[in-house]
């Protein structure tokens, strides 16, 4: 029994050698690889100064913030949190519109079968590109100071964070575009603009209507940080609860908001998957 | 008139059969019902969507407002604040001739830092948070872990870590862990454990287990199969997903700085407070540039990993 177990491994041993015993070389490798990793992270722990003993005290006082959870409680003014969510939904949902409002445009001129001409459908997807690197946060920061406080600036953070992804979005929406349906109206007669109605519109629409629902969702997610920078909303009411350790009402805000951003995602998932099919 | 055509309306005319309907008639009246039906539809629909878009618009306050009735002009005027005077004959002198990069640029020796310190926390968060998001996988992977309760605990555990926003997260470690990168770390290895604990899973329920079975039937222990079965399968898809979280994280590095968690969202939000309109756009085209450039080269890096021949575009 184990001299053919032993055969066996030895053979296999043989066959596959390699395999069992890695090179000197790529054994140095990998433990060389691991031990560099090591030493960055050590050299970033050092240089930011993440020490356990900060990590140990912030855990501390996390606990104590957990313990003054509970009970979750309103604070007295349901009212105003309720109409603090409602105000970001109409955030979301307005620079949402926008945004895809303006990605229209932009898509077109992003799509490679409408403009065909490479450099400026290079340039265009570019310039995407770029502004895709733009946190939302950034955006509302800069916006709630040129426009000031309120919901304004938060509108455009959001639209102007969205642009460049739906922009991109789009324009794969419309190079997708099968070409028989607008060479089936053609042949028949139609004239462009029946061709728009009748073979582009309803293979891009539902597509693009689609996007904009999950880019809906997605904002109405985000928008607690337009309250921080000031732009109004959810974010402010946390942000001042936060600062004044109030947390048994951040916890409450918090759970009335997942349950806000999870009605509307079972909403628009539903509405997603009807478009699509 | 053929013969046939005759007798099939003799039939049908016949008392003897019941009657049938006209079936072109049958379909239209069915269409002209569909249609009906789909009208009323898209109209509610229409009109819904136009309700929630007044009423979104003017919560936004997207006419009319304390914004005044200018906001593109105001746009402009702001952007046009945010740009430098620059010279083009004196680009490239020191930092005291007026008009100059270096001029612009004058707060380069704290911003600097401060973008090395963004891309240290990404760095740092998206290797602690891979390396945990590995045990966190294994632990709710239904192919791996044959008991059912401890796999639900994990994943609902990544899931109410996925659902909060990472920026109020961020508030409430800055709260507890003061002001600094520490903060900042902390959020993001939580929403890399939370997103990359997920995908790493589907990738673990995907792998082939006729590799772990060879291992288990030659007499491997349970990890000796994770080691030399899976691993091996699922590394590729590990690595390119970290590096996807990876871009994530270096974005929202830079931008939790602005709630006070390390990195050039500090500088961002001290300029603001200050309003040093040139300096926006500095520390702005700073971050971007970086974004970007991690961007491109980890998208290089994922399609090697992946082994996807990309066209240049």
């Amino acid at each position: 029994m184990t001299t053919i177990e032993g055969d066996y491994l030895a053979n296999a041993e043989r066959i596959m050698h390699r395999a069992v015993h890695p090179s000197l070389v790529k054994r140095a490798q990998s433990w060389g690889s691991l031990v560099a990793l090591l030493l960055v992270m050590g050299w970033i722990a050092v240089d930011l100064e993440l020490t356990p003993e900060t990590f140990l005290k912030g855990i501390t006082r996390l606990g104590g913030f957990f313990a003054s959870m509970w009970p979750p409680n309103d604070g007295g003014d349901l009212s105003r949190i309720m109409h603090a969510l409602a105000q970001t939904f109409a955030m979301a949902f307005a620079g949402t519109a926008v945004a895809a409002i303006v990605s229209v445009p932009l898509g077109l001129l992003g799509a490679k079968t409408i403009v065909s001409l490479p450099p400026l459908h290079f340039a265009v997807r570019r310039v995407f590109d770029f502004f895709r690197g733009i946190p939302v946060l950034v955006w509302a920061l800069i916006l709630v100071s040129a426009f000031g406080m309120g919901p304004f600036g938060g509108v455009i953070a959001l639209a102007l964070a969205d642009i460049p992804v739906l922009s991109k979005l789009y324009a794969e929406a419309f190079e997708n575009i099968d070409p028989k349906q607008r060479e089936g109206l053609k042949a028949s007669g139609a004239g462009p603009i029946a061709s728009l109605r009748y073979a582009t519109l309803p293979q891009v629409l539902p597509v693009m209507a689609s996007q904009g629902l999950f880019y809906l969702e997605s904002n109405f997610r985000n928008a607690a940080v337009l309250g921080i920078v000031g732009a109004g909303g959810i974010g402010f009411e946390l942000e001042e609860r936060i600062k004044m350790f109030a947390f048994d009402q951040v916890v409450f805000i918090i759970v009335l908001y997942m349950i806000c951003v999870a009605v509307l995602d079972t909403i628009s998932g539903r509405l997603r998957s009807n478009l699509i099919n | 008139m053929a013969r046939g055509d005759s007798i099939e309306t003799d039939l049908q005319k016949s008392p003897l059969l019941p009657e049938r309907p006209d079936p072109v008639a049958a379909f239209e009246a069915e269409r002209a019902k569909v249609t009906a039906q789909r009208r009323v539809y898209n109209a509610v629909f229409f009109v819904g969507t136009l309700i929630l878009f007044i009423w979104s618009f003017s919560v936004g306050e997207i006419f009319g407002g304390e914004i005044g009735n200018d906001p593109l002009g105001r746009m402009l005027t702001f952007l046009d604040k945010m740009t430098p005077d620059l010279e083009p004959s004196a680009l490239m002198a020191g930092a005291e001739t007026p008009g100059s990069i270096s001029n612009w640029y004058y707060g380069m020796p704290l911003w600097g830092p401060a973008l090395l310190e963004t891309v240290q926390m990404a760095v740092f968060a998206t290797v602690l948070g891979t390396a945990l998001s590995i045990p966190a996988a294994l632990l709710c992977s239904r192919n791996l872990i044959p008991y059912a309760p401890l796999r639900g605990i994990v994943r609902r555990t990544l899931e109410a870590i996925r659902t909060l926003p990472d920026v109020i997260v961020a508030m409430i470690l800055v709260a507890a862990f003061g002001i600094g990168p520490l903060a900042g770390v902390i959020t993001i290895v939580l929403s890399t454990v939370g997103r990359l604990g997920k995908l790493f899973s589907e990738i673990n329920e995907n792998a082939d287990m006729r590799q772990l079975e060879g291992i288990r039937s030659s007499g491997g222990s349970w990890w000796d199969q994770i080691r030399y079965g899976l691993f091996p399968q699922v590394a590729p898809g590990y690595a390119s997903y970290a590096m996807l979280k990876f871009e994530g994280n270096i974005s929202a590095a830079a931008a939790l700085g602005i709630v006070g968690a390390g990195g050039i969202g500090i500088e961002l939000s001290r300029a603001i407070t200050y309003i040093q309109f040139t300096d926006y756009l500095a520390i702005l085209l700073m971050m971007t540039v970086l974004i970007f450039a991690i961007d491109i080269t980890s998208e290089a890096i994922r399609h090697r990993l992946i082994g996807v021949k990309v066209a240049t575009a």
